[in-house]
């Protein structure tokens, strides 16, 4: 293995802070959504954050998309500061995030148009990564007359398109029934095992926060923190073997758990007294 | 029952025609009195004159050229009203009950203080089309603009759309484009009666006009062989935003 010690990370976080106000009026109190957060990540990492609701992990993510901006601290892309969204980042929305009037391939050009590609080839890059998504029979239809897992991977593929090194996706496989969940999962994976993009991936389900990890980010709530990081030691490609059924994969997901847990069972007792 | 195809429909309306058309040509031969209900065949020996001797045609262009005008000077002022009404609640509260006076008072009651304020030629006639039309837009673009597509504005931020500017014409007009559409149909319909109201009690000119003149000279298959490309044109104009709308709607 390379030594990664050296290499410039490709994200980095460096005390983020931000709060929120409870209200739009002037004098309205505040909230403390994240406090702290220090953060390094490998290129090529899959990441995935994991944490009770309200954590401030959606928050998290936004920030380093540039979609917010913190109170204090910083998002370093590549060794540079960044505050706008930048071509090196592409976001996954947990809503698809399809623009319903247009079609699938002006969904997956869209970035792209933006950025003043040629028509023609814009058009060529996204059909290469619709056809990777398998949807090359619904170049021409709209998001309503996809279903949920198809628009995500248009999704994906729009991402993908972009060129972008770093996915930040917010909980992409929430919004889709729990079979198709699996089958994107295996794709995703199978996707960044050729590529090894570095992957920011958000998630409330704890098997594919482990599932898909590199490393696992475990936030604590009230304010959003850094809990602990949990690396994950299980063989790639993981769609070869019952990745369920290793011994790592039952560690690490007990261990989360028991943490989660702690944390949940301490967030019902203040919600009772 | 089932279901109607277009061609039973198209044959349905035909059959309507006929019947109609044909009790109409019966009533007038029986009565026998032109003035009161002219026949079929004379009225459209007078659609025929009109036409043929130009003043349909010159009226027609008057009256299209007064709709376009109108019509553009409502969407401009519509769009900023419309659009500082779902940015601004103040502006809101504070605009919004004289709009919804002005939607429910009949245009044909403003027509004496436009006369007043601006005279009888084209610009009074400009306005009087404008009260008619302008409130459907703005309440349309207020409301379309309200609903903020947030999400998808996110969208286009993460992939380097950049400005207040951008984001309003790429994501959130065309997002609200079917409420926007929407409303420039009512608009329209609205315009076309302003027209006429303005056309035949301002100075008379155009399609109102026309209708006008004749009536006055108790010409009535005239009356009607200018009523027919009056509703056609309200008609037509209606027909096609309405198609511009499905086509730009996505479900």
């Amino acid at each position: 293995m390379k030594d990664t010690m050296l290499e410039t990370p490709a994200i980095e976080l460096k005390g983020i802070r931000k709060t929120f106000k409870l209200s739009d009026s002037r004098d309205a109190d505040t909230v403390l959504a994240l406090d702290d957060v220090n953060l390094s990540i490998r290129k090529g990492e899959f990441l995935t954050i994991i944490g009770p609701s309200g954590c401030g992990k959606t928050t998290l993510l936004r920030i380093i998309a540039s979609l917010e901006e913190a109170d204090e601290g910083e998002v370093i892309v590549d060794g540079e500061p960044v505050t706008e969204p930048g071509t090196r980042r592409a976001m996954v929305f947990q809503t698809f995030g399809l623009f319903p009037w247009k079609t699938v391939i002006e969904n997956v050009t869209f970035p792209l148009m933006i950025r003043n590609f040629p028509a023609d080839e814009a058009r060529n890059t996204a059909m290469r990564h619709i056809k990777r998504v398998g949807l090359e029979k619904f170049v021409d239809a709209y998001p309503h007359q996809l279903s949920g897992g198809m628009q995500q991977r248009v999704g994906l593929a729009r991402a993908l398109s972009t060129g972008a090194d770093i996915l930040l996706m917010d909980e992409p496989f929430g919004a889709i029934d729990a079979q198709t969940r699996e089958l994107m999962q295996e794709e995703l994976l199978r996707i960044w095992e050729e590529e090894r993009k570095t992957v920011i991936f958000i998630t409330h389900d704890l098997d594919e926060a482990v599932l898909l990890a590199d490393r696992v980010l475990l936030m604590s709530r009230g304010p959003g923190k850094v809990r602990e990081i949990i690396p994950v030691d299980l063989p790639h490609p993981r769609f070869d073997y019952d990745v369920r059924a290793h011994e790592n994969f039952a560690k690490v997901r007990g261990h989360i758990w028991h943490q989660l847990r702690n944390d949940l069972v301490q967030q019902r007792e203040e919600e009772v007294s | 029952m089932k279901k109607r195809t277009k061609s039973d429909i198209r044959r349905d309306q035909l059959i309507g025609l006929a019947v109609f058309l044909a009790a109409w040509e019966i009533t007038a031969q029986i009565m026998g009195n032109k003035l009161v209900l002219p026949a079929i065949s004379q009225i459209f020996a007078a659609l025929w004159d009109l036409i043929s001797s130009g003043e349909l045609i010159l009226a027609l262009g008057e009256s299209i050229w007064l709709l376009i005008v109108g019509l553009t000077i409502s969407t401009i002022i519509g769009f900023i009203l419309g659009a500082l009404v779902a940015r601004s609640r103040t502006a809101y509260w504070m605009l919004n009950p004289y709009f919804s006076a002005l939607f429910a008072t009949p245009t044909i009651a403003l027509v004496p203080l436009v006369l007043v304020w601006f005279g009888f030629g084209f610009p009074g006639r400009v306005i009087v089309v404008v009260l008619a039309a302008v409130v459907p837009i703005m309440f349309s673009v207020a409301s379309g603009l309200r609903d903020d597509p947030k999400d998808l504005v996110d969208v286009a931020r993460s992939f380097g759309v950049k400005g207040e500017l951008a984001l309003l014409y790429r994501v959130r007009v065309r997002a609200a484009l079917p409420v926007l559409l929407a409303g420039l149909r009512l608009a329209a319909g609205r315009a076309v009666v302003g027209m006429a109201v303005a056309e035949t009690y301002l100075r008379l000119g155009g399609i109102g006009g026309l209708i006008k003149a004749y009536g006055s000279m108790f010409q009535t298959d005239y009356v009607f062989a200018a009523i027919l490309p009056l509703s056609l044109l309200g008609i037509t104009i209606v027909s096609i935003i309405g198609r511009i709308e499905r086509k730009l709607h996505w479900t």
